[in-house]
């Protein structure tokens, strides 16, 4: 049993700023998305619809002279990155000097290509006929600080920044969405080891480029429209839809948070990402670990539930091997923001259990029952006043390479709030 | 109580060797692996006109063998296979296993050819679709060669066939101190007690025009116009930066109850404990007081005095600020003791492989406890004496018990960690493979 409690989170999504807002939405049935062949007003013309973050709730701190110097170092995921863990210290509280040392920070995202997106092109096309070498060409035309900005731990230090959080500072990468539970997963490690008291966990899905998500929809054909019926284990899904957001958890010892006067939100009972031979080895495997830690099964199923004609079957067949519990998904309200799918299901599975009431499924209308005897909950939020815990599962996207699923498990069982 | 995290399998493919044996011999023999780099001009960068390569030979070889979606794929595997070879390792596992692993090769390519080829198609589709984000889709679709998503590796899963068993699994990124932290995450998951054996692996091979570059823009790279073997002078006075380097390491660790259950009993080295800590002060530049502050808590995590450590594997990346910084902690916490303390810096002869620096010098520090020899630093030939540091030109032969390894990134990256010689250090031989079945057959039993 883990001794280890969550004491603040922070959400950016297109809900909004915080998890609260993503529950409100998903309870109301909030259409979030933007864009796809049915807008006409968008200005990309990309053939998939998305839920945009609002740039509007990314805030940047301005109190620190620091942070004016140092934003050249900071590209746009570093920006969303310091808002989600500044909301998630409103309530977790920064580190002092005292504790500073046993605090760390883990980063889930991918190694920026932001820089490379918008100049590279152009300037491969000016190589065509520029006199200079390649390589003087890239020194003289790049943007100072372009590579030191794309390095994922980069952006790992804003965050300790603004959290005082400095004893430990890595970043987990590359494993799509399966990357935010592995984050927490070695935070986890860091926490029960007695290696650090708190840490902080932040999972940043900024804007993907056109070729990214050309990539991506050629592994798995993404989702094209989103509309009633095209959700998460529908029988009607036709593929993911994809979101923009960041997400931080603020994860403590119990102990800790005790000494500090800090109420839990929520314990973490087990958290753990494996892979497999095959995805669906990796969920049974991840799911079964963490369920070994749990006093019982858990009240409700926070799934991964893309709304992927594949995936959706392999999560489902996996973890209905064991259990059928009551099932719901963010990703019909908030799209499918990859590395910080999971923590973003770990923070409104906190609001969901301290509010007692499960949301539907966004966009789900008639259940695939090929996937198994679910009870999935669509059209209105359930009330739920015994919900205690929730297991939440989060899976890489499906491809030949990623066979990677996380899983964790939470009760409030403990929380004071 | 979980006991001992030993290393009993190393594997390596680097400049200098593309095993563990001929990569310490080289590092013995002082033989370097730099050389000019001819595939790219870089006549108009103000530095880095010299580069650590694996020989075409090697990547050749291994890419033939191991195939993979990259050449930083095949590395991987390659060091990673000699690590399970050297640690006897047969299935099946009894329980989940780990994997740790650190990968640094740009989806654009991680020779120059291969850069140049991708710069190409960006061409070709910005002159046909430019800015305009549908269009590029559009053009996406319309061609054969698929686009990949950076990050995209089968590694884990590969291993975990090869295994036999799933894998807790976390790809990391703490920028040149990533090896270090690797091993850390590694050893917390074996005290956890979820799994009794776990590989780390770290694999860098990022030699393209944009990469160079960018570590020009930063001035970080070597000046050095003679000979480009002498490139690399950590702790030297005349040095002017670091030289970019490819290389792939691979540990299997595990605890020592489960080494011995496996009839494993001579084993590498011990770990002993480790300081890590983030700075916020400055995005590139190394503090003194932030390496203090790690080495003094992997001595006191170790329940080690200064006296204990008897030689150190220096981050020595040879720029300016490094190496003084370094030198200068080291004096703050070994004070009188830095006279008669030993040091040695493998980027000497290998150059800079970020990650991959942290495991590949692991294995000499395992080495240097195993055998009783610190590697010379022939390229410190003339020492800076406001850095003060004992290397040798030789190869120094004396009893090792402990030895303390630094690793310093971007980003405010600091990590320190302490190894023991083990009390059954692995001998210097090659095992029988006719030989192994037995022992392999006692493991199984014990295991069960």
């Amino acid at each position: 049993m883990s001794h280890t409690v969550i004491t603040g989170t922070g959400v950016i999504s297109a809900a909004g700023v915080g998890a609260s807002r993503i529950l409100h939405a998903m309870a109301s049935n909030e259409y979030l998305f933007s864009g796809g062949p049915a807008d006409n007003e968008d200005a990309e013309r990309l053939p998939w619809p998305m839920a945009k973050v609002n740039p509007a709730d990314v805030t940047w701190p301005q109190h620190d002279a620091w942070w004016i110097n140092n934003q050249k170092f900071a590209n746009l995921a570093a920006h969303w990155a310091v808002a989600a863990a500044s909301e998630a210290l409103r309530t977790a509280r920064s580190a002092d000097a005292e504790d500073a040392e046993r605090s760390g920070v883990i980063m889930a995202l991918a190694s920026g290509e932001e820089d490379g997106v918008k100049i590279i092109p152009r300037l491969a096309a000016l190589a065509q006929t520029d006199p200079r070498p390649l390589a003087t060409l890239l020194y003289e035309e790049v943007p100072d600080y372009s590579y030191v900005r794309g390095i994922p731990s980069q952006t790992g230090q804003f965050i300790a920044k603004v959290s005082g959080f400095r004893g430990s500072n890595v970043a987990v990468y590359g494993e799509a969405s399966a990357g935010g539970l592995a984050a927490m997963s070695l935070a986890l490690r860091l926490l029960e080891s007695g290696e650090l008291d708190r840490v902080m966990v932040v999972g940043v899905a900024p804007p993907l480029s056109p070729a990214a998500l050309a990539a991506l929809d050629r592994s798995d054909v993404l989702g094209t429209e989103a509309a009633g019926g095209r959700g998460p284990f529908d029988i009607n899904r036709r593929g993911p839809l994809v979101g923009q957001a960041s997400a931080a958890i603020a994860l403590e010892r119990k102990d800790s948070a005790q000494r500090r006067g800090v109420a839990p939100l929520a314990e973490l009972v087990c958290c753990e990402a494996i892979c497999g031979a095959t995805l669906a080895q990796a969920v049974s495997a991840a799911v079964e670990l963490v369920l070994s830690e749990a006093d019982g099964p858990p009240d409700v199923w926070w799934a991964h539930g893309c709304g992927s004609v594949s995936t959706d079957g392999v999560e489902c067949q996996a973890v209905g091997a064991s259990i059928r519990p009551t099932t719901t998904s963010t990703k019909g309200t908030i799209g499918s923001a990859f590395e910080c799918a999971g923590l973003i299901d770990v923070a409104v599975a906190v609001e969901a259990l301290n509010r007692e009431v499960i949301p539907p499924v966004g966009l789900l209308r008639n259940p695939d029952r090929a996937l198994g005897d679910f009870d999935f909950v669509r059209d209105e939020p359930r009330q739920a006043p015994r919900l205690r815990n929730a297991l939440i599962t989060a899976l890489g996207h499906p491809s030949s390479a990623a066979t990677s699923a996380g899983a964790a498990l939470i009760t409030r069982n403990g929380a004071q709030r | 109580m979980i006991s001992d995290v030993v290393i009993t399998g190393m594997g390596a493919v680097t400049p200098i060797g593309d095993s563990v044996e001929s990569f310490w011999q080289s590092n013995l023999s002082g033989t370097s692996g730099l050389r000019l780099e001819d595939e790219m001009d870089l006549s108009d960068l103000p530095c880095g006109w010299v580069i650590g390569v694996i020989p075409d030979a090697v990547k050749r070889s291994i890419k033939e063998r191991w195939g993979g979606r990259s050449m930083g794929d095949a590395l991987t595997r390659a060091a990673v296979e000699q690590a399970l070879e050297d640690a006897r390792f047969e299935q099946p596992l009894a329980r989940n296993a780990g994997l740790i692993w650190v990968k640094s090769c740009p989806a654009s390519g991680s020779s120059p050819l291969e850069y140049e080829n991708h710069m190409k198609h960006q061409a070709e589709r910005y002159r046909a679709a430019g800015d305009d984000a549908a269009a590029v889709v559009e053009y996406i679709r319309a061609h054969s060669s698929p686009p990949t998503l950076a990050e995209s590796s089968n590694i884990p899963a590969e291993i975990s066939k090869r295994l036999g068993v799933p894998v807790l699994a976390s790809r990391i990124e703490a920028t040149c101190a990533g090896g270090l932290r690797a091993i850390a995450e590694a050893a917390r998951l074996l005290k956890s007690g979820k799994v009794d054996f776990v590989i780390v692996t770290a694999a860098v091979i990022r030699r393209t025009h944009y990469v160079l570059s960018q570590y020009g823009q930063l001035m970080a790279l070597s000046r050095w116009k003679d000979p480009p073997t002498q490139a690399s002078m950590p702790f030297d006075k005349r040095r002017s930066g670091m030289v970019m380097s490819e290389a792939a390491g691979a540990l299997v660790l595990e605890t020592m109850d489960h080494a011995k259950a496996r009839g494993v009993e001579e084993v590498h080295a011990v770990l002993g404990g480790w300081g890590l800590a983030v700075d916020t002060a400055h995005v590139t530049a190394p503090r003194i007081e932030m390496i203090e502050r790690v080495m003094r808590t992997a001595l006191a995590n170790s329940e080690a005095s200064i006296e204990d450590v008897d030689t150190i594997n220096a981050h020595g990346t040879s720029t300016r600020l490094n190496d003084i910084s370094e030198a200068r902690a080291l004096h703050n916490v070994f004070g009188e003791r830095m006279a008669e303390l030993d040091v040695c810096a493998v980027k000497s002869l290998t150059g800079h492989g970020s990650g991959a620096s942290g495991i590949i010098e692991i294995i000499v520090a395992a080495l240097t406890l195993c055998r009783g020899v610190v590697p010379p630093v022939v390229t410190c030939t003339e020492p800076d004496p406001e850095c003060n540091v004992k290397t040798h030109l030789v190869p120094a032969e004396r009893p090792i018990r402990t030895v303390l390894k630094n690793s310093f990134g971007f980003g405010g990256q600091y990590a320190s960690m302490i190894f023991r010689r083990p009390a059954n250090p692995r001998q210097h031989r090659s095992y029988d493979v006719s030989t192994l079945s037995d022992d392999r057959a006692n493991a199984r039993s014990k295991l069960s």
